[in-house]
């Protein structure tokens, strides 16, 4: 049987838009996804929300772990129009952090156009505040502190080398558990 | 033939799509991002870029303010705000305090703004190179190339023919140390409350079809040059009405004879610090 | 004692009482019918229908209503109520060639197959104002039954490889206009979308440049049909192709003479117009205005107005245009403002460093 989506489309795509907003203006500073959505494995029901919440027939959408019953989920529930390529991707869903693919085989947008660019939604293991790694830039007061639990260490080398294109680039958003943390292109990493 | 709207007007998909244009803005602060912009029921160049972030944005538990001018009750705010309570039936407020969610027409308030509010721009013309450039072709390549010595030429021009700055308002901006940014029409006196400001800020240009952001917190430069550096206006004066020497003051022809008379631009603020002074 | 102006709201709603007064008139005159609009201001409904990008006869018909016969507000009206319309899909392109013929002219040729059809025109109409009731005569049947199918004029002159075929250049899917923002440069497909929205008014005036010399367009009407065409979708989960019903058009062929270059082989060059309902000064303007922006495309040199397409495409609509120019009535106190003591400013420097330059003008002046 297909599992529901959200029991009030309008407002829980409002509630959970304006948090995810407020984590993308606010990098490296979990916050919680306000309503979540049943979700056939292996996407977390926090990852379902920000889909719904964002994707719709206008968008398409890479999975790196596609499989039939997510696959007809989506298209009903969203009508997202599901790719194969990532660099055609608006959206990619890496439900297997440890296989993911390298950030330059997304679209980055084109000078003129860098919102022309893929947002990638990333499950991981969890989030530690103030511990690990030290973020700056655009939208963080002074400094945040956080470690995002289970990336590849390769992951913080590939964004060092995204970031000598900005303004191209790809922006982040990862869920653990009904957690989620944005990591948009321009955020530093500072380095000890 | 129906009356019977989506909540905020727009329909799910437009407000997904602007959702998605505003998440691209907010990772590329100062960045004008092309969007579908919709035919809403108000004229363009009235507000329709900050109608629909607004309509994207609102939600019910939210409280608006909408400001003209820095009143609240200019025709224009007035007319804005009962087409949010017609399709939305959120409560609205003219305090800034209880704003979660503010639109504005050419003023910041002076009363600060805390994390947990966001600010809305009407942006007429989003471009800050447009009147330097009037192709956007052009314009486009400038800013991929952050080549943006047109706007340092024109405004050295200025000082070379007036001794100054010839420009008051709408005053260019260069957000993150990246993207050169039109404020919209703010005077100048209003920009630095742009630089860092704790409150998200979001820009809307509904005819031009461009939207943008500045997050929190965000280093936010007005132009300008070592020998001339950025000053913004002051007035001998103090508002006639609460007596405040530190906000933007709006002129009043009192009569015939060129009698003037100063008072804040920003009514709530205005308002608030006679009740103060009368308690 | 000074008091801030209050009653916005008051005031609004009471200029929206004193506007509906104005609207309907006098209230012993009785009111017009949608009906009476949609069938005895048929051309008005057309334009409304065409630039409000909605072919609704009746909701054209009460925008203009409530309009009050003004036809840039009522494509306002019409605009704004199409964003709350839900989008099912696209339509199939529509079948011009299969037009049910009520009208058609051509410039180029004295007769063509098919034949010169005047149909229902004010072309041949000596502008006499008609008083007293207009009687409606009925019309006289032609003897000779119009052809199911008219061929296109412009296909002659393709027999003889004469004229660039139809599909010069290429042909991709139009993006949206009512979805996507305009981006430049802007595809063919993607200005002829625009130019359909455009205002009747500023597409002719733009036309009207191209004949003053203003571009070289050296243009004949090849073709100029009107009549009814059927609508087609073909809805993904039925899998073939329905007709949903039928509208009336006006396309307009233009022939422009061009000599050759930029590779291309001297030959005829085509400028293509379409129009919701009868609306041919709008389809002749836009083929106009269509070929003069393929200079680029065709290696003219690109120097008048009509053929810069950010000038022409980004003016071109009645909605944007109107609501920017009316802008202006809005309160602008904070940037005149600003604008006021800056130039009192420069104004007191001009003094100190000009002193007797007051003084004469205060002489002159008194």
């Amino acid at each position: 049987m297909m599992l529901a989506a959200f029991a009030h489309p309008v407002f829980d795509s409002q509630r959970n838009f304006r948090e995810l907003l407020q984590a993308m203006a606010r990098p490296a500073s979990p916050r919680a996804m306000p309503v979540v959505a049943s979700a056939p494995a292996p996407i977390l029901p926090a990852t379902m929300a920000a889909v719904l919440t964002l994707c719709d027939a206008d968008t398409t959408l890479w999975l790196q772990q596609p499989n039939d019953e997510v696959a007809t989920h989506l298209r009903f529930h969203t009508g997202v129009r599901l790719t194969q390529s990532t660099m055609e991707a608006d959206f990619a869903l890496i439900t297997d952090r440890a296989a993911m693919p390298p950030l330059t085989l997304f679209a980055h947008g084109e000078l003129r156009y860098p919102d022309r660019s893929a947002t990638l939604i990333v499950q991981v293991d969890g989030f530690t505040d103030n511990a690990g790694m030290r973020f700056s830039g655009p939208g963080i007061r002074d400094v945040e502190q956080l470690t995002i639990e289970g990336l590849p260490a390769t992951f913080w080398q590939q964004r060092k080398a995204m970031q000598a294109q900005l303004p191209l680039g790809v922006d982040l958003i990862f869920i653990a558990g009904d957690r989620m943390v944005a990591l948009p292109r321009t955020t530093r990493v500072l380095e000890d | 033939m129906t009356s019977d709207y989506n909540f905020a007007f727009l329909d799910e998909n437009t407000k997904r799509m602007l959702r998605r244009a505003l998440l691209k803005a907010v990772a590329l602060p100062g960045y004008q991002v092309p969007f579908g912009s919709r035919e809403m029921p108000l004229p363009y160049g009235w507000g329709t870029g900050g109608i629909q972030l607004t309509a994207a944005l609102l939600g019910p538990d939210d409280v608006l303010k909408v400001i003209d001018q820095g009143a609240d009750d200019t025709t224009n705010a007035v007319n804005i705000r009962r087409f949010f309570a017609r399709v939305t039936g959120v409560a609205t407020t003219e305090r800034t305090r209880e704003a979660s969610v503010i639109q504005t027409r050419h003023r910041i308030p002076e009363t600060p703004l805390r994390e947990d509010q966001i600010l809305v721009f009407q942006v007429p013309e989003p471009e800050p190179l447009r009147t330097l450039e009037p192709r956007e072709a052009e314009t486009r390549t400038l800013h991929a190339l952050a080549d943006y010595g047109l706007m340092h030429v024109k405004l050295y021009e200025d000082i070379a023919q007036y001794g100054h700055i010839a420009t008051s308002y709408d005053y260019p901006v260069l957000v993150d140390g990246r993207f050169l940014t039109s404020p919209s029409p703010i005077p100048k006196f209003d920009n630095p409350k742009l630089d860092r400001s704790p409150a998200l800020m979001l820009f809307g240009a509904g005819r031009e079809k461009r939207l943008y952001a500045i997050p929190p917190y965000t280093h936010v430069e007005s132009l300008a040059f070592d020998d001339h550096p950025f000053e913004i206006q002051r007035w001998e004066q103090q508002c006639q009405l609460c007596g405040s020497g530190d906000s933007y003051l709006d002129e009043v022809v009192t009569d015939d004879r060129g009698s003037r008379l100063f008072v804040c631009s920003d009514t709530d603020y205005c308002g608030q610090r006679r009740a103060e002074r009368a308690a | 004692m000074y008091v801030a102006v209050k009653g916005g709201e008051q005031a609004i709603s009471r200029s929206l009482e004193l506007l509906a007064e104005a609207r309907r008139g006098d209230p012993s005159v009785p009111e017009l019918s949608l009906e009476q609009i949609r069938e005895q201001l048929r051309l008005g409904v057309a334009r409304v229908m065409q630039e409000g990008s909605l072919y609704d006869e009746e909701l054209a018909a009460l925008a203009m209503r409530q309009a009050a016969g003004d036809m840039l507000e009522a494509i306002f009206l019409l605009r704004a109520y199409r964003t709350t319309l839900p989008h099912f899909g696209y339509t199939r392109p529509l079948d011009t060639n299969a037009m049910r013929v009520r009208r058609r002219v051509s410039g180029t040729f004295k007769d063509i197959p098919g034949g010169q059809v005047l149909g229902p025109t004010y072309d041949y109409t000596q502008r006499l104002l008609e008083f007293g009731n207009v009687a409606s005569e009925p019309s006289t049947q032609s003897d000779a039954p119009m052809p199911d199918v008219m061929p296109r004029v412009l296909d002659l002159l393709d027999a003889e490889a004469l004229i660039e075929r139809a599909d010069a250049g290429s042909d991709p899917e139009p993006v949206d206009l009512t979805r996507e923002p305009m981006m430049f440069p802007a595809d063919r497909a993607t200005r002829l979308q625009n130019l359909a929205r455009g205002d009747e008014g500023f597409l002719l005036g733009m036309a009207y440049s191209t004949q003053r010399g203003y571009a070289e367009s050296h243009p004949f009407a090849g073709e100029i049909r009107m009549g009814e065409v059927d609508v087609v979708i073909c809805p993904e989960e039925l899998g073939f192709a329905i007709e949903i019903g039928s509208i009336t058009l006006t396309e307009c062929q233009m022939i422009n003479q061009f000599h050759g270059g930029h590779g291309l082989a001297p030959q005829f060059t085509r400028g293509y117009g379409l129009s919701m309902g009868e609306g041919e000064r709008k389809a002749m303007s836009m083929a106009l205005v269509d070929r003069t922006l393929r200079c680029d495309e065709l290696g003219e040199p690109s120097v008048a107005p009509a053929q810069n397409q950010e000038f022409v495409l980004s003016h071109s609509d009645s909605v944007e245009a109107s609501g920017f120019v009316q802008h202006l009535k809005l309160p602008h106190y904070v940037d005149f403002q600003a604008e006021l003591s800056l130039l009192r400013t420069l104004s007191k420097q001009h003094a100190q460093q000009h002193p007797g330059e007051e003084a004469c003008a205060a002489e002159t002046s008194s």
